[in-house]
């Protein structure tokens, strides 16, 4: 009996330390390639980055900061002139537009489907929404060409510029003549097309309410609206702002669709029935034919996209802490 | 099993309020029937809740107590499926009844969860915000009902000098009290209690049941709960619930010492439960 156990004794040591290496070295292997993997993110970021500076360090060095308000663009006079003033306004513009449409409609969706849609009509709802985000862009730029963009330009905007026609501000705004190919109907492209974004994040985190927490706020007697305003999206609220900034960021580099229907013009106009230009759509139409420093203006027009998408995501951030401390967190 | 090993002390000789003189009826159920769907939930209950007085509801799990609450205020409304038949009356007012406006309902049935459900704001918005519902009143106002309600809620000591941080912030037990608060600012004329103390500390649990009774001088209240002690110590009358049905319903010190149901006196010697 004796022997018998000290063979085991012996063996059992060696066994497990056997059994524990291997799984060391499964363990190191692991660590390793979640570590590569994470670190290969920081590297393509870096090396996107410093392709596009560059790319454009021709036309920095050439153009300065001027590139930024000259609203000129013209690759071939002699010398030529390029300013990137036209197409960060209209990118500007149309994403602001694109938000205060696609917001309030996404969320509202979002809030009936969750709060109030009867159980048999959801998922067809549900559906069709993740069905708008599977349609690929070109297919509503060629939707915006053909068919928003004449019927805006036949009844929409017409009515518009005739009904603000005398106002101060908002008549420079909708100042005509009606256009098939202008920065609204991008504005409005872009809104269909960051819906679903909003309305599927938003419906997501508007079940994570928990029931309890609704019931509470009806049985003071809110009202459906009320327990919404005043408990829902505050709940949320930093689940919705994620969507919404998605959204936002989409809308800002959103190529194909805006190339279609923006018109492609440098020009800034006052009025968003004007066509104008996003520095993707500027980029998309003119690359192909570009070269020399028209080429590096490109590219630099690409990293200044880089740069306001940036800014514009951190602008939301500090938003967001913001808002956190106000509701006392 | 700690229910259990409850109950059996709960059958001994605890603290007991005094019997109090029957009151006139606040709400009062006649032949209710309750159904989620298809399954038949509450058979046939009859009873009355006592003027500003603390009605128990006692019973093993899945025999409908907390189903009667949410009934009281309509809660079971924002489900499909769900409906009641027979009489439910608060005053001269018929709860049932399809055209009654479900917020003022609820303005006069308050409720206090199992859980603490703070509303993702400030102490003061927690309760100024149920206020404002009903009233417009100025900030000086606000200020007075706040505070009132928050001392209503045993709680104006603890948050007085941040009533700015958020609901969020205070402890499980601070965060009942703020709901009981809450409720309270609403000047309901009935109080639903859902088990409130099934998620706090014994100490919390002790503050909540003294408010319980301090509340009863002003209010109508019904308490459901699990724990027997509880029920013994802050009730006048107790309903015992068994399958959808009311075995026995009677003055507290009555159920607890000298029940006439087999079921009841197994429930609460611990037979079952």
């Amino acid at each position: 009996m004796a022997v018998e156990s000290n063979v085991v004794d012996a063996a059992g040591p060696y066994d497990r330390a056997k059994a524990l290496g291997a799984f060391k070295l499964g363990d190191v292997t692991f660590y390793w390639i979640t570590r590569l993997s994470a670190i290969s993110v920081l590297l393509i970021l870096g090396g996107i980055i410093l392709s596009l500076i560059i790319g454009a360090f021709p036309a920095m060095k050439e153009f300065g900061f001027s590139f930024l308000w000259t609203q000129r663009w013209a690759p071939s006079a002699d010398p030529p002139v390029l300013g990137a003033l036209g197409p960060i306004y209209g990118t500007l513009v149309t994403s602001f537009i694109a938000m205060l449409i696609a917001i309030p409609v996404g969320l509202g969706i979002a809030i009936f489907l969750t709060e109030l849609c009867p159980q048999w009509l959801r998922r067809p709802i549900g559906m069709a929404i993740e069905l708008l985000a599977g349609i690929p862009s070109i297919i509503y730029g060629m939707w915006g060409f053909f068919v928003l963009g004449p019927f805006l330009a036949n009844s929409f905007q017409p009515f518009m510029i005739k009904v603000f026609d005398s106002v101060p501000v908002l008549g420079s705004i909708f100042a005509g003549p009606p256009s098939y190919l202008s920065l609204f109907n991008a504005a409005l492209i872009l809104a269909i097309m960051v819906l679903p974004f909003i309305t599927s994040i938003s419906v997501d985190v508007f079940k994570t309410v928990p029931p309890v927490l609704k019931e509470a706020a009806y049985g003071v007697g809110c009202t459906t609206w009320e327990v919404v305003r005043s408990v829902v999206i505050p709940y949320t609220r930093v689940g919705v702002i994620g969507g919404v900034m998605l959204a936002l960021g989409r809308a800002l580099g959103e190529t194909m669709a805006v190339t279609f229907i923006i018109g492609n013009s440098f020009r800034i106009s006052g009025s968003i029935f004007a066509p104008g230009t996003t520095i993707s759509a500027a980029i998309a139409s003119e690359f192909a034919e570009s070269d020399g420093l028209h080429q590096s203006g490109l590219i630099l027009l690409g990293l200044l996209l880089f740069v306001l998408t940036f800014f514009v995501l951190a602008g939301a951030r500090l938003m967001l802490m913001r808002l956190e401390k106000k509701a006392g967190n | 099993m700690s229910e259990l090993s409850v109950s059996m002390s709960a059958a001994g000789g605890l603290p007991q309020a005094p019997v109090l003189p029957e009151a006139p009826a606040k709400v009062t159920v006649r032949n209710l029937n309750f159904y989620y769907g298809e399954h038949h939930a509450l058979k046939n209950i009859n009873l009355a809740l006592g003027t500003n007085r603390v009605t128990a509801f006692i019973g093993p799990s899945g025999c409908g107590k907390s189903t009667l609450l949410r009934i009281f205020n309509r809660m079971y409304d924002l489900y499909p499926g769900q409906r009641a038949t027979g009489q439910l009356m608060l005053d001269q007012t018929n709860i049932l009844d399809p055209r009654l406006d479900l917020n003022l309902l609820r303005a006069r049935v308050g409720m206090v969860f199992q859980k603490p459900t703070p509303f993702p704001m400030t102490i003061y918005e927690n309760i100024a915000f149920g206020i404002r519902l009903y009233e417009k009143i100025s900030k000086s106002e606000m200020d007075d009902r706040v505070e009132k309600a928050l001392r209503g809620g045993a709680l104006w000591n603890e948050v007085k000098d941040k009533l700015n941080a958020s609901g969020l912030s205070l402890s499980g037990g601070q965060q009942q009290r703020l709901c009981i608060a809450r409720t309270v600012a609403v000047r309901p004329e009935v109080i639903l209690f859902d088990e409130p103390c099934s998620a706090l500390d014994p100490i919390s649990t002790a503050k909540v049941e003294e408010l319980i009774q301090e509340l009863s001088e002003n209010y109508t209240i019904a308490i459901v709960t699990h724990n027997m002690q509880q029920a013994a110590r802050v009730s006048d009358k107790t309903a015992f619930m068994y399958l959808g049905e009311l075995i026995e319903f009677d003055d507290t010190s009555k159920i607890f010492t000298s029940p006439t149901d087999r079921r009841t006196q197994d429930y609460i010697t611990g037979r079952f439960g």
